[in-house]
């Protein structure tokens, strides 16, 4: 029934706006592509997207009041309320596979955009393909800097890169020093992947751009079977905050070590990844209170935003767990996607484009602590302002920018 | 490198040698009873880890009371496996080493994909366990329990191998059966028997390292990809069919690998564990205690 | 840079040219002619990209398997390392373009070449090793190039290298949307990789490796050097590994060392072998036939639930294969042959 409505809706909609691609005349839908790893080592980043991702079609599929773009009605309404669906595709982490994948949702799925892709190195093969077919990539939570210099006409990142969110690390930390706490020396600590290696190159440059002295700079193995010995480096250069870029089965491994020694790091200022995952916080939280990450954003935005609150819900009756800094990435990137095809009335990708890059969403009408939402000529949203958030007493919150923070900063971690 | 930090690296090189020795010491059990490579170890690792994990969750049980149930519940796992796979691997007349090679990686790939699917790919925590987060201090060396305890479990699963091997009549059939198949069957001893409850005990010393790695691992279905290959490399360098070169091998492995993190970039620290066995290799083609 | 001069100038064997045995290989390039042909012809029916992205894999991962096959299958030296060369000629050819702007072809012939010194300086060391000793010996080694690449930050480290956006050329290897002339390039391959085996087949190199293989005590005694038989199918084996890495570089446009060195490219180059028929001509080709769409189809239309099936049905099919067929899939075709033959 309701899509024989569908369809009178779109008949409609065609007669007054020309010509449709069959896909959407046929089906009263918009057909998406979303890629992530669904198998291998960070099949669980991929199963938490597409948690993300279908919480975000709830919204935009049926008639909701939240304070959303989008979320009002049923479907999208600049086309007759057509529904969006998705087609999942999984990478397992390898360019090749991400480009393949990228081909087959295109050519043989019609999908008008495509969503990605976690890693930053799948990102540049599902972007660059995505330009050889003029499809909109939307990348959601790949943050390596280097993506968006490329030049792509196609390429779109609602969210910070590494540079952005490295800078307002650092930038707390001067603003903490003016607030005459000492700190003279940080500790980079990161694994050897693309995640990595950008996120440090940011942190040299910036530590020495700033004035602080790098005590230790370690590069590891990714999932190494033992920390102990990169654990007894950090103590015995024992920086005044310890700068760490690395994923779940690392960081616990590594906080354990630490613990092991009997080292408490002074100060832990983290890029997120690991770090905040669910899986840490529950088997090593005891040993990270006082920790802080850079986030986009954080639990207690919900205190400050119904709809934040609303969609963490709705999240977490689907995957058992909050909302975090790259889940919440994502659901923001498809209701960007939406909103822009919704503006668009039209599945063609070339209109998609222009939309998306006359974008502009107040960051109000986001889940995000952002000021905005709209992409400069590399396809950068520029303003995607990172937060940092503070783990204290099992739960995350905000306290840097000052103007947005909820809590004042616990420093030094461990005196 | 200083000085006064590398009292401190040989002990963490050691006790982390020692359960690498104890990882190793199922695969070079089955391997030296068959000449079977079995490229499912990492997955019967995952497995006993997760066997680990499920007992804490539905019995409460803390891994070092668990212990024994996992090492029989693996036990379970590896006798099923040999009569399911193995054997009939061993049975083709050709490309026998192929065979038995690619019907494991085959079974490795699907345990894997059938974690994903049971347990999904999250990532589990035995919390809260007796040993996870306390140290010993030394006076100013820091051990971890969870890692001492390992320790001592790998020397006693060795010990206790020692004398099965030597004081019991199984022993003595696994190395007949080992020695000389066709000549055992003529006195009567079965050798699918032996292989079974030989890949059984092999399994289950797997099961008893899966027990101790999680008190201090997060467990996902990919986890005992890396110390899988740690293992492989520790049984050739000992020597493939030496169950007690495995457990030099393991130490010694463990030792390079904390030395070498401390002196080249950590990094690049499974360098010094490659470059040992080539070397060791080099000069001695069958490892350091195999026979050729 | 010494390629060594292919087999095909090798005189033909001195071995007793029975007119069974003439007769056989006559047939058996018949039966390339046709079967490549009809491999040719498949772009004009597969006009879909992803499908045509498929053929690509299967007729590289052919190569591929064929070149690991003079290596492992005639010469019985189960390399578990062969991601090395690999890496070798991705990087080569990436490294030489992006940065010197060296046209692929010659970055493939350079990374061939070092392929091949590095199969040379390594086989002068392992190739005492028997058995597991060897195959781990060539897992390390690949491990130890991957974490060299891994850390290089000459060969841009963990990001990689990314090959610019250029104009549609054969000169550059670069095609935006068209995959034909990919098909046609890796087809290419895998004729030269085929034929190169079918030669070794018939000549005095084929004959001596198989005695290496099969009995090397006797093989030695015989005069036959097997050391250098060794060398010699190890560097042939590297040269088209790396060429196929080379291929592959400018297919993806985009190296990075997990994505060309991982130790998953040193099995996908064994898997084919072993599923098709190890030692033979055309097992590696039907192999990678099954394995490469296989691959790709379960992770394309069952993968997408995340939920692992696609890696249980692809794990269970191998472990089902090597278990019922442990001679390899092509002896189904085997026997029907020799039925065929007997009803004339």
């Amino acid at each position: 029934m309701k899509r024989r409505q569908a369809l009178i809706g779109i008949a409609g909609t065609v007669a007054l706006n020309g010509a449709f691609t069959q896909a959407l005349a046929q089906k009263g839908e918009v057909v998406i592509g979303v890629i992530y790893p669904l198998t291998g080592s960070s099949a669980q980043v991929g199963v938490d997207s597409k948690h993300a991702i279908d919480t975000a079609l709830e919204i935009i599929n049926t008639a909701s009041t939240l304070d959303l773009p989008g979320a009002k009605n049923a479907g999208l309404a600049g086309l007759g309320n057509a529904k969006v669906r998705v087609v999942y595709a999984d990478h397992q982490g390898d360019p090749q596979k991400g480009r393949s994948e990228a081909e087959r949702l295109i050519t043989q799925e019609n999908v008008c955009t495509i969503v990605g892709a976690f890693h930053s190195a799948v990102s540049a093969t599902v972007s660059a393909t995505c330009e050889r077919y003029e499809v909109p990539y939307l990348c959601a939570d790949s943050s390596s800097p280097s993506l968006s210099r490329r030049g792509l006409k196609y390429f779109f990142r609602t969210s910070a890169h590494d540079e952005m969110f490295s800078e307002a690390m650092f930038d707390f930390m001067d603003a903490m020093k003016s607030k005459g706490k000492p700190i003279g020396s940080v500790g980079i600590f990161y694994e050897d992947t693309i995640f990595g290696t950008d996120s440090s190159a940011v942190q040299r440059k910036l530590a020495n751009e700033r004035g602080y002295k790098i005590a230790c700079d370690i590069k590891y193995r990714a999932n190494s079977p033992s920390l102990s010995a990169e654990a007894q480096q950090i103590k015995t250069a024992n920086p005044d905050v310890l700068l760490p870029s690395s994923y779940t089965s690392d960081a616990i491994l590594l906080t354990n070590a630490m613990a092991s020694i009997g080292y408490k790091p002074k100060n832990l200022v983290t890029q997120a990844a690991g770090y905040i995952e669910k899986p840490t916080l529950e088997s090593v939280g005891d040993k990270l209170q006082g920790m802080i990450s850079r986030a986009s954003f954080s639990a207690d935005m919900g205190d400050k935003r119904p709809s934040a609150k609303a969609v963490n819900d709705m999240f977490k009756a689907r995957a058992g767990r909050d909302l975090n800094d790259q889940t919440s990435r994502v659901f923001t990137a498809m209701m960007v996607l939406a909103e822009a095809i919704d503006r668009a009335k039209s599945v063609e990708p070339k209109k998609i484009r222009e939309a998306l890059v006359a974008t502009d969403i107040p960051g109000e009408k986001t889940i995000m602590p952002w000021k905005r939402v709209k992409f400069d000529a590399t396809g950068q949203n520029t303003f995607a302002s990172p937060v940092l958030i503070q783990f204290k007493a099992g739960k995350f919150s905000t306290v840097f920018p000052f103007e947005v923070a909820t809590a004042t900063p616990v420093w030094p971690m461990n005196p | 490198m200083t000085a006064s930090a590398l009292p401190q690296i040989l002990a963490t090189g050691l006790l982390m040698g020692l359960i690498y020795a104890l990882i190793a010491a199922g695969l070079s059990l089955i391997f030296g009873l068959m000449d079977v490579v079995n490229f499912a170890h990492g997955e019967f690792l995952m497995l006993a880890m997760y066997a680990t994990f499920g007992f804490a969750v539905f019995a409460h049980l803390d891994p070092v009371l668990s212990l024994p149930l996992v090492a029989a519940v693996m036990f379970i796992v590896g006798a099923s496996v040999y009569a399911g796979v193995v054997r009939h691997a061993m049975r083709s007349k050709v490309n026998t080493g192929m065979v038995q090679i690619f019907s494991t990686f085959g079974l490795a790939t699907l345990i894997q994909g059938g974690a994903q699917f049971f347990f999904t790919p999250d990532f589990r925590n035995v919390d809260h366990t007796w040993l996870s987060a306390k140290t010993l201090d030394l006076g100013g060396i820091f051990l971890p329990w969870s890692q001492i305890f390992g320790g001592l479990i790998s020397l006693v699963a060795f010990g206790g191998l020692y004398l099965m091997m030597t004081r019991t009549d199984f022993g003595r059939a696994l190395e007949a059966t080992r020695e000389d198949k066709g000549a055992v069957a003529l006195v009567g001893i079965d050798s699918n028997r032996v292989f079974a409850l030989g890949w059984g005990l092999g399994a289950a010393l797997v099961g008893v390292a899966g027990a101790v790695l999680a008190t201090s691992y997060a467990i996902h279905p990919q986890v005992g990809a890396g110390f899988a290959t740690i293992a492989y490399i520790t049984v050739a360098l000992g020597g493939f069919g030496s169950v007690f070169g495995a457990l030099v091998a393991g130490i010694v492995v463990g030792l390079v690998e904390a030395l070498t993190a401390n002196t080249l970039p950590p990094a690049m620290k499974s360098m010094g564990i490659y470059a040992l066995y080539l070397v060791v290799i080099f000069l001695r083609p069958q490892g350091l205690f195999g026979k050729l | 840079m010494s390629i060594p001069s292919s087999p095909a100038a090798v005189s033909p064997s001195s071995t007793p040219s029975l007119a069974g045995v003439t007769r056989h290989r006559r047939r058996q390039l018949i039966e390339a002619v046709v079967v490549f042909a009809l491999i040719a012809l498949l772009p004009l029916l597969v006009k879909n990209a992803y499908l045509r992205n498929v053929i690509v894999l299967t007729l590289m991962y052919a190569a591929l398997a064929q070149s690991w096959n003079i290596l492992g299958g005639y010469c019985g030296q189960i390399s578990l390392g062969h991601a090395l060369y690999f890496g070798v000629g991705a990087y080569a050819v990436s490294k030489l373009y992006v940065s010197y702007g060296v046209l692929p072809w010659f970055g493939m012939l350079a990374g061939g070449g070092l392929a091949v010194l590095l199969a040379l300086a390594l086989g002068y060391g392992t190739f005492r090793l028997k058995g597991h000793y060897f195959s781990i010996a060539t897992l390390v080694i690949a491990e130890m190039g991957l974490l060299i690449v891994h850390n290089w930050d000459w060969l841009g480290g963990a990001t990689g290298i990314q090959w610019p956006f250029g104009p549609d050329s054969w000169a550059t290897l670069q095609f935006a949307r068209d995959k034909t002339p990919y098909i046609f390039f890796a087809l290419g391959l895998l004729v030269v990789t085929w034929l190169l085996t079918f030669f070794i087949e018939g000549s005095k190199w084929g004959y001596w490796w198989r005695a290496v293989k099969d009995h090397p005590e006797a093989a030695e005694s015989l005069g036959v050097t097997v050391f250098r038989s060794k060398m010699a199918a190890a560097a042939l084996s590297a040269f088209f590994t790396a060429i196929g890495g080379g291929f592959y570089a400018a297919f993806v446009s985009y190296v990075d060392p997990d994505s060309v060195m991982h130790f998953r490219f040193s099995l996908l180059m064994v898997l084919p072998v072993v599923l098709g028929g190890i030692g033979t001509l055309w097992g590696p080709i039907l192999g990678a036939a099954i394995l490469v769409p296989l691959s790709e189809f379960t992770r394309s239309y069952v993968g997408g639930s995340g939920g692992g099936l696609d890696l249980m049905l692809y794990g269970g099919l191998v472990m089902a294969v090597a278990l019922l067929k442990p001679e390899g899939l092509i002896k189904l075709f085997a026997r029907k042959t020799r039925i065929r033959e007997a009803a004339r």
